[in-house]
């Protein structure tokens, strides 16, 4: 705050006098006390510009000057000199209201001590009041930068980018300070450092190469670990600078530096992300500093988010890339792996079948390893294939109902010649007829083909596989077998069971055979063959069916592997993958409905279960020459799913409505006009 | 004897392929890029055409459309050929029109039995 001085010896006094009337008394005063003093000459005009510029903290008015009234009457009404007190020297004639509008009065004669008594007491009023106008101005500026720093704090939750954060940050202290240079440098963010200039006249370039280096020097000054700057040079940092009146003539010089300014580091604990410099003509004030540290304080933490959210971006970014990287790679890999496999495939069969000449038994022998070996790789080019589009949730599943025993059948079908090899028997015991599930008939085979060949890598010669199928409860499922991570459990389930009396395995090894690549290392020796990951495969097939699956293991007693399949909830698998399909698809699915009766069947459709999650429905109607032509259409959906949700309209339409015809598309692409399309269906 | 075209960018699988077939009794006339295949699938009218879908130039797909959208030559059945099975959507919906697909590395026995399904 700034202190005023109350030495009443430096008052300024405006002296009203009717001619050279008491003269005496006054030049007594003035000559004694010291005050600084101004006489009135001219006019009225003349006098309340004197008393204008000179700002008197007493004016000694006579009631017989001229135009004394007028003149009092004006000081009184202007803002400024509101607080200057008129002490007039007054007679019997003087008219009383003058007396309202003035501060004191001295009777005439005047009398040397009393007027004394009563400039001085007058004087210490107008300090006072000096001293209140400027508390008043201090404490209206500190509520403006209270109100520009509670605004700018909002501002600065409401973004996550640096350059905007910086740009709030300098018009909250362009708003509080009116700074002529502000010099801002940025360092630790995700981008590269850089240092922002913004000034209200032209900068020379002398002044901004001084004002960069002084930065980073500055900078360095705040930073303990000086190393983390080694690289920073010069040039490393950008200049970005903004100047407020670039018309104006005028120019920053060199000088400018040695203007009052403030520097504040902005920072959160150690992490320091730059520093905020001003420089100002007019010297800062201590409210001043306060604001500018308390903006440059506000600042640091939502810099910090910002810089967080950038560096998490850009990370993002380059894991996207390296998964596109790693797709198109699997993808290339498999193509150039299987290409060569193809004419090394059909060049052993030409010669195992004698084509191109008759060959031994032992030569056959060997060109048969071969061929096995063959098939092994490309399984495995396979199962990497599979396990990375599962992983880029690449698999489409095409969902339909599934009878599983006819799929364990044929299983059984393909696996007995290669059991007899081993002298295996593979037993199927299906007790029950067991009910259809909603599933992908080719995932279900393989699910249990990884099973089968997985019991037969491990069952000893001359030993058995049993394959269960029967419908349990959720209540009759050991949840402690369950493999995790495990979906919620609801309802009535296919449970498979294949069943080994092979090797077995120790119950701490049972989990990690659901890991990548791994075979369990100890007992295997790797010796099987096979790089571990059917059962990952597995695993990731059974969740995409919403099932479960469970081990039971005892060492050298064999293993049971045992599946649970939901029963056919066409619902919920639906709608799984219908959500999955909408965000994946730039398709647009449209039908037509036409009938001749007046219902509201979009309604009665969104009634359905099956569609009643299917937020991106949107209707048309059009009538014709009497018929209804209801045309919906779904944004982004896969032509499974659209083809899955027409047919299950179509079902409930035929069972309800006669003469209901049903047409359906699945050529739209976005921007299409679907109206002209669906009435040209 | 029916005339089967194969076009295929490796050579050697054209050579295996087409040597497994004519002792079979097919006549094969074989293509190296998209372009050749597509020339020759015209002047030659083949009974059946193996096509690969990667290759240089004109891919597999857009032969598959060519020939199977253009009424003269729309009856020849194709059966492409693929490295990828997921590939299986494409080839055989709607948008290419083949009508057999089999994936690399493929067992000869199954290219007899798709073949023997239209030229039996």
């Amino acid at each position: 705050m700034t202190a005023i001085a109350t030495n009443i010896t430096t008052a300024k006094i405006f002296l009203l006098l009717n001619q050279n009337e008491d003269r005496g008394v006054i030049d007594d005063i003035l000559a004694a006390q010291n005050y600084e003093y101004m006489e009135a000459s001219g006019e009225a005009d003349d006098i309340l510009t004197q008393i204008h510029h000179y700002m008197p903290d007493i004016i000694l008015a006579d009631s017989k000057a001229p135009d004394c009234e007028l003149i009092i009457k004006q000081v009184k009404s202007a803002s400024k000199n509101q607080n200057a007190q008129i002490i007039l020297f007054l007679d019997n004639e003087t008219p009383f209201d003058v007396l309202n509008t003035i501060e004191g009065f001295v009777q005439k004669p005047l009398k040397t001590d009393i007027l004394l008594s009563i400039i001085n007491s007058h004087l210490k009023i107008k300090k006072s009041l000096d001293r209140l106008y400027e508390n008043n101005k201090e404490l209206s500026r500190s509520l403006y930068q209270l109100n520009v720093l509670y605004n700018t704090s909002s501002q600065f939750a409401g973004t996550l980018n640096t350059d905007k954060l910086y740009e709030i940050m300098i018009e909250a202290m362009e708003k509080t300070l009116s700074f002529d240079i502000s010099s801002v440098i940025l360092f630790n963010t995700a981008k590269k450092p850089v240092f922002k200039l913004n000034t209200i006249h032209t900068p020379s370039e002398n002044l901004i190469d001084a004002l960069k280096i002084r930065s980073i020097l500055n900078y360095q000054s705040v930073c303990e670990d000086r190393t983390t700057l080694a690289k920073q040079t010069f040039e490393d940092v950008e200049v970005v600078k903004k100047v407020k009146q670039e018309r104006s003539n005028k120019v920053y010089g060199l000088e400018s530096v040695s203007f009052d300014s403030l520097f504040a580091p902005i920072k959160v604990g150690d992490e320091i992300y730059g520093v905020v410099e001003l420089f100002r003509q007019i010297p800062f004030s201590s409210e001043d500093v306060t604001c500018f540290q308390a903006i440059a304080h506000q600042v640091a933490l939502p810099l910090r988010s910002a810089k967080l959210y950038e560096e998490i971006s850009i990370t993002n970014k380059k894991l996207e890339k390296l998964e596109k990287l790693k797709s198109e790679f699997i993808s290339i890999v498999s193509h150039e792996l299987r290409t060569p496999l193809t004419p090394i495939n059909n060049s052993l069969d030409i010669v195992l079948n004698e084509d191109a000449g008759k060959i031994s038994d032992d030569a056959k022998n060997f060109i048969s390893m071969a061929k096995r070996n063959i098939q092994r790789l490309s399984g495995i080019i396979e199962d990497l294939l599979d396990l990375s589009r599962i992983q880029a949730g690449k698999l489409d599943f095409k969902y339909k109902n599934v009878d599983i025993t006819s799929s364990l059948e044929l299983l059984k079908n393909t696996f007995t010649q290669v059991a007899s090899e081993k002298n295996i028997t593979i037993n199927l015991d299906i007790k029950e007829k067991l009910p259809e599930i909603y599933a992908d008939t080719r995932r279900i085979e393989q699910i249990f083909t990884n099973l089968v060949s997985n019991s037969l890598k491990f069952t000893p010669d001359n030993g058995e596989i049993n394959v269960k199928a029967n419908v349990v409860n959720e209540e009759d499922i050991d949840f402690s077998e369950l493999i995790s991570p495990v979906a919620k459990l609801q309802g009535k389930y296919i449970k498979i069971s294949v069943s080994d009396n092979g090797i077995g395995m120790k119950k701490e090894d049972i989990p990690k055979i659901f890991d990548k690549f791994s075979q369990i290392e100890s007992s295997l020796n790797r010796n099987k063959g096979g790089v571990g990951l059917g059962l990952s495969i597995t695993k990731q097939l059974i969740d995409s069916h919403l099932g479960a699956i469970s081990v039971n293991s005892k060492e050298k007693a064999g293993s049971t592997f045992s599946v649970f399949l939901p029963l056919k909830d066409d619902k919920k698998i639906f709608e799984m993958n219908l959500m999955r399909d909408m965000t994946n698809n730039e398709d647009i699915g449209i039908a037509r409905i036409t009938h001749e009766y007046d219902f509201d069947l979009i309604n009665e459709l969104k009634d359905m279960k099956l569609i009643k999650n299917t937020p991106l429905l949107k209707e048309l109607l059009i009538k014709k020459d009497n018929y209804t032509n209801y045309i919906f259409y779904i944004p982004k959906i896969s032509y499974d799913s659209f083809n899955a949700l027409f047919s299950a309209i179509e079902n409930y339409c035929n069972q309800k409505y006669e003469n209901i015809t049903l047409i359906k598309s699945h050529s739209a692409k976005d921007g299409d006009n679907i109206k002209e399309l669906a009435e040209n269906i | 004897m029916k005339k089967i075209l194969i076009v295929d960018d490796e050579k050697d699988i054209v050579e295996t392929l087409s040597f497994m077939l004519k002792t079979k009794g097919f006549e094969c006339i074989c293509a190296y890029d998209g372009e050749m295949g597509l020339s020759l699938a015209k002047s030659e009218k083949p009974d059946l055409v193996i096509l690969d879908v990667m290759m240089p130039k004109i891919n597999g797909y857009k032969i598959c459309r060519l020939l199977k959208f253009d009424n003269k030559y729309k009856d020849i059945p194709i059966i492409m050929v693929t490295a990828r099975s997921q590939d299986e959507d494409k080839i055989i919906g709607e948008e290419t029109g083949a009508d057999e697909y089999i994936t690399k590395p493929f067992e000869f026995s199954d290219v007899l039995d798709k073949i023997n399904k239209y030229l039996g």
